[in-house]
């Protein structure tokens, strides 16, 4: 039997790193409005007209951000916007459906806004989907209602499991485009949960009030939860049909070890997008999140840098299935 | 832009002619909004905007004075999630950070110098209405041209503090927001009311 080396150490902890990521961009999607609200009490009000709840908030945000800056009416604008199109420290970065969005409405190339999903363009072209697992702010709380769907179930209600053609979402990226391009106007933006997070979220605690996207994100959280899990990614995100376009030769995959692997299943339970790793059926839905590694008892999962995923490699050298192969051959 | 009004009157005719009311058609394309509201300053002509604004949301987190909105679908869904003042409630201090900070350039960067605002900044347009003008029935005021950042170039006052907007006002709206009358008896006529695209 081939001597395989283990994975690198740190395959295994990615799950949890990605997790910290997830919650790190969720709660700069909360903090960031709650500093525009500050910025606006200290550039436009009194302090002592402020009502004692804008007070506590002002006192707790200048708190939090005196170590950063003297003078936050201006030095706090460095790090603006959702991730729909946010500003890094000067550094302008958009989604880039946000980019296809917009020349599909405007009917025009407009260069110095496409230049800012380069960054992004160039990462998916590299890691495929990593967006949906490792930022989307949608996707913590798409994961956080599979958890919830798991405790319903222990109390007896079952998640709905549907299946669907997966190529529906490029009909619903193509019918957005055509739709944004009839009416000259970025509709897309519109049913892309992402943009709706960050829209709301800021709408919700800045400008005293949840818009109509809120209505249609809790319709999907429901989908998800009812007719399809994980549904909404995908069947239906134009964004996700993007990116799986876009990643379709990503160099970076995750490989099963057939050697290590002895046929558990675990991998395949616990993929979000209902993936089959165990018969290294992988494709451009992957989102790299590294779940399966981290669940796989064996060590038998890692990342590998290649264009292609590896033809089915039959069943794992430790499960009994090939054991029995095995005999029935010599 | 020839090719969208076509399309969009194919779909408005093709809906409009279904068994659907014609009312969804107009709602949903409604042509030119005749709601007072103004874009945020140095922003492109009104559909020029609804196709360059990504929906970002970026102005308004910059906005120092809290005074960007955005639609719902109260204007139609062309404009739904584009951003909006409304000067009555809260006008533009002018201080060109939201060109700054739009990713799409919707909204032109411009330098907060009286040469880029009077040049580039077509919000609107202030209109007195002498009928209700406290100085125009002789209790001198004068309040919308204290309140003016571009005092004597886009608004003079004549005997008894009587305003008269000049041509280069830019339509902020502070001396709309800052009228002691109510209703107020200054009031921004909004750019794309006042320059309709033909």
């Amino acid at each position: 039997m081939a001597e395989s080396t283990k994975p690198f150490f740190l395959w295994r902890h990615l799950n949890k790193i990605r997790w910290l990521v997830l919650l790190t961009i969720f709660l700069m999607l909360i903090i960031l409005p709650f500093i525009h609200v500050y910025q606006t009490f200290v550039a436009s009000f009194s302090y002592d007209l402020l009502t004692p709840g804008e007070k506590s908030l002002y006192d707790f945000m200048e708190m939090l951000t005196a170590p950063f800056t003297n003078d936050p009416a201006n030095g706090l604008d460095s790090i603006k916007g959702t991730t729909w199109s946010g500003n890094f420290f000067g550094f302008q970065i958009s989604d880039p459906l946000s980019v296809l969005g917009q020349i599909a409405s405007g009917l025009t190339l407009y260069w110095p806004f496409i230049l800012t999903a380069a960054v992004p363009v160039l990462a998916t072209v590299l890691f495929g989907r990593f967006f949906c697992g490792w930022i989307c702010p949608a996707t913590f709380l798409y994961e956080l209602n599979t958890i919830l769907s798991l405790w319903l179930h222990r109390f007896g209600i079952k998640a709905g499991n549907r299946k669907f053609d997966r190529r529906l979402k490029y009909l619903v990226l193509a019918v957005g485009l055509a739709l944004s391009a009839i009416s000259g106007s970025v509709l897309i933006s519109v049913i892309y949960p992402p943009a709706i997070i960050g829209r709301e979220l800021y709408f919700g605690i800045a400008l005293g009030g949840f818009g109509a996207g809120l209505a249609f994100f809790v319709m999907t959280l429901l989908f998800d939860l009812l007719v399809a899990h994980r549904g909404f990614c995908r069947y239906v995100c134009p964004g996700g049909a993007l990116y799986s376009l876009l990643g379709s030769f990503r160099l970076f995959r995750i490989k099963r070890i057939v050697e290590e692997c002895n046929d558990c299943a675990k991998c395949n339970a616990v993929c979000e997008f209902g993936l089959d790793p165990l018969h290294d059926d992988f494709g451009v839905e992957c989102n790299n999140c590294s779940a399966c590694i981290a669940v796989c008892p064996t060590d038998a999962m890692t990342f590998v840098t290649t264009v292609r995923d590896v033809e089915f490699q039959g069943p794992g050298h430790l499960g009994k299935q090939y054991k029995r192969l095995q005999e029935s051959g010599e | 832009m020839d090719r969208r009004n076509f399309l969009k009157e194919l779909i408005t005719g093709a809906v409009a002619t279904s068994a659907l009311s014609s009312g969804l058609a107009e709602a949903v394309f409604a042509a030119q909004s005749n709601q007072r509201y103004l874009r945020p300053p140095g922003s492109l002509k009104e559909e020029e905007f609804e196709s360059r604004c990504i929906r970002c949301g970026q102005c308004s987190e910059v906005c120092p004075n809290h005074c960007i909105e955005y639609f719902d679908l109260e204007n139609g869904i062309d404009s739904l999630n584009t951003p909006y003042i409304t000067p009555r409630a809260k006008a533009c201090i002018l201080c060109m950070k939201c060109g700054d900070v739009c990713p799409t350039d919707a909204i032109k960067e411009l330098d907060r110098t009286a040469e880029d605002i009077l040049g580039y900044v077509q919000m609107g347009k202030a209109r007195v209405n002498e009928n209700l003008c406290l100085s125009y029935q002789g209790k001198t005021c004068g309040v919308c041209y204290r309140a003016c950042p571009l005092a004597d170039v886009a608004i003079k006052v004549q005997l008894l503090e009587q305003p008269v907007v000049l041509d280069a006002c830019v339509g902020c709206g502070l001396c709309e927001r800052s009228c002691i009358q109510i209703p107020q008896a200054i009031k921004i006529i909004p750019d794309h009311i006042l320059n309709p695209v033909s």
